[in-house]
């Protein structure tokens, strides 16, 4: 199929390239723009190894069409850290051991950031939903959930420093 | 009805396989920047191995963690060290680790011993100074690196470890692991007598692993397995129809997931293994064994009902409520 000219911005850089319109986000990431950060686990939309940002809210990029993300804002987790610095998400998951094998790490930060950028203080309750869409075999969730509560405690702390 | 329930499990679990041969190997370069080389066999799947040997060379070397470079499970440079497998990687490869660093160790306090005019025997490293007696010496690891180096001495280590092999008799009956794990976990469930599901809501997980080499890391093992066990005891069945999986996907083997964590108390028990590097065995597989007795346990003690097959589905509950109906009178 003729390609078509897939132009996003992605983790705040302007992208502009011709891509065949029956690949996945997922794909475009990974291997046209070696984005290999976000994961592929099942490919059907079941465990949210590939969540991405897309204008701010988080999809299964195996699940999106290349066209379908066209136009839009699209963070990866490689766009998470900040001028080399970690986040306060991911200093989070680190310090809290929140990261075992580390498969479903990119898309969990990912569905963390999604959560605090709108809910600043969510409930454990919250966290949990925000993150039910994002399988983890290795971990109990218990340091998954007790990292994005320490990430918002930061994230508040830094907020209110400003 | 909402009915509660506890139950208990228990178990023990063989570290260190004896029946057949079940060695792992290391090698270490101590680099004149005070830089540790770890050369290991182990594959860190995502337990922490790599973690964890680091802290093992970190503390027999007298260095921090920060400059140990763990090359781990490259077929290509690195030593056997078997498969990251039956909760044996800390116990094994740690002690090929600990091996190693103790022979380029053994180089180092040599040399240190010339340099105090004392004997190597009394020497010790920390902190990146070299101590005599408990007490710190002026002379750092560094110096002691350079004064190698002049002399062309390299700073290296090999170890391996291989559990005693005591094989098995016909009967395949003997000694078969160097040491054991034990664990106790107790879970308290709530079960639906309407729908049949059950939500577990607390699990205590106490794990005899010898030493925690890393706490965390521990901790971490044993959350997992808990959840792990709570798919085994409520939901995850494969469904092999003729030959094929029947449920080959996520939508239909169903796995625990973050909504269905319970409240998980990891309790690190710590009894050291002469035979483990600094007292640590496993804690890999024991995570996850206990937690569908303790929860089937528990499933028994909210309904007064026992169930023998896994996982108790809420259709197997709902069933078993049901029949149990039959022998009672409707007012009972
Ligand atoms: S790979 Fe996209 S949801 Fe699993
Ligand atoms: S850390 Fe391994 S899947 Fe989550």
């Amino acid at each position: 199929m003729k390609p078509f000219r897939f132009r996003a911005t992605v983790n705040g850089r302007p992208v502009d390239l011709p891509v065949d319109p029956r690949r996945r986000l997922l794909d475009v990431l990974r291997e046209d723009l070696g984005l290999t950060g976000t994961k592929e686990g099942c490919g059907e939309g079941e465990c949210g190894a590939c969540t991405v940002l897309l204008d701010g809210r988080p999809v299964n990029a195996c699940l999106v069409l290349a066209p379908e993300a066209a136009g839009c804002d699209i963070t990866t987790i490689e766009g998470v850290a900040v001028e080399g610095r970690l986040h306060p998400i991911q200093e989070a998951f680190l310090e809290a051991g929140a990261v075992q094998c580390g498969y479903c790490t990119p898309g969990m930060i990912l569905a963390a950031k999604a959560l605090l950028d709108k809910d600043p203080r969510p409930t454990d309750q919250a966290i949990k939903t925000a993150v039910s869409g994002n399988l983890c075999r290795c971990t109990g969730y218990v340091k998954i959930v007790k990292a994005v509560r320490l990430a918002a405690a930061r994230l508040a702390r830094e907020e209110g420093a400003v | 009805m909402k009915k509660r329930g506890i139950g208990v499990g228990c178990m023990w679990y063989g570290i260190g396989n004896t029946g057949a041969p079940n060695p792992a190997g290391a090698f270490l370069d101590f680099l004149e920047d005070g830089t540790v080389l770890v050369l290991t066999g182990c594959a860190d799947i995502g337990q922490g191995s790599s973690t964890a040997l680091a802290q093992i060379a970190a503390g027999e070397l007298g260095v921090n963690i920060e400059d140990i470079l763990v090359v781990a499970g490259d077929t290509g440079v690195s030593p056997d060290a078997g498969a990251t497998s039956a909760s044996r990687q800390t116990y094994i490869s740690g002690n090929a680790v600990l091996l190693a660093a103790r022979q380029a160790k053994e180089v180092l306090l040599q040399e240190a011993a010339g340099v105090l005019g004392a004997a190597a025997s009394e020497l010790g490293l920390g902190g990146g100074y070299v101590w005599r007696g408990g007490e710190r010496t002026p002379v750092t690891v560094k110096d002691i690196l350079a004064r190698c180096r002049q002399k062309g001495k390299l700073t290296l280590g090999s170890g391996w470890f291989n559990p005693l092999t005591t094989g098995l008799d016909e009967a395949g009956q003997g000694v078969p692991y160097a040491t054991y794990s034990y664990a106790t976990q107790v879970a308290e469930v709530e079960v639906d007598t309407e729908t049949g599901k059950v939500s577990v809501l607390r699990l205590a997980a106490a794990h005899d692993v010898g030493r925690a080499v890393n706490p965390q890391a521990v901790e971490g093992q044993i959350e997992g397995g808990c959840l792990m066990g709570i798919g085994y005891a409520l939901l995850e069945e494969v469904k092999v129809d003729r030959g094929r999986v029947g449920n080959p996907r996520y939508a239909e083997y169903i796995l625990p997931m973050s909504l269905d964590a319970p409240e998980i108390h990891a309790i690190i028990v710590e009894d050291p293994e002469p035979t483990g590097p600094y007292g640590a065995k496993g804690v890999g597989e024991p995570a996850l064994i206990p937690t569908a007795a303790a929860i089937a346990n528990a499933v028994a003690d909210a309904l007064g009902v026992r169930f023998y097959d896994l996982p108790v589905t809420p259709e197997k509950i709902l069933a078993a409520l049901t029949a149990e109906g039959d022998h009672k009178s409707p007012d009972e």
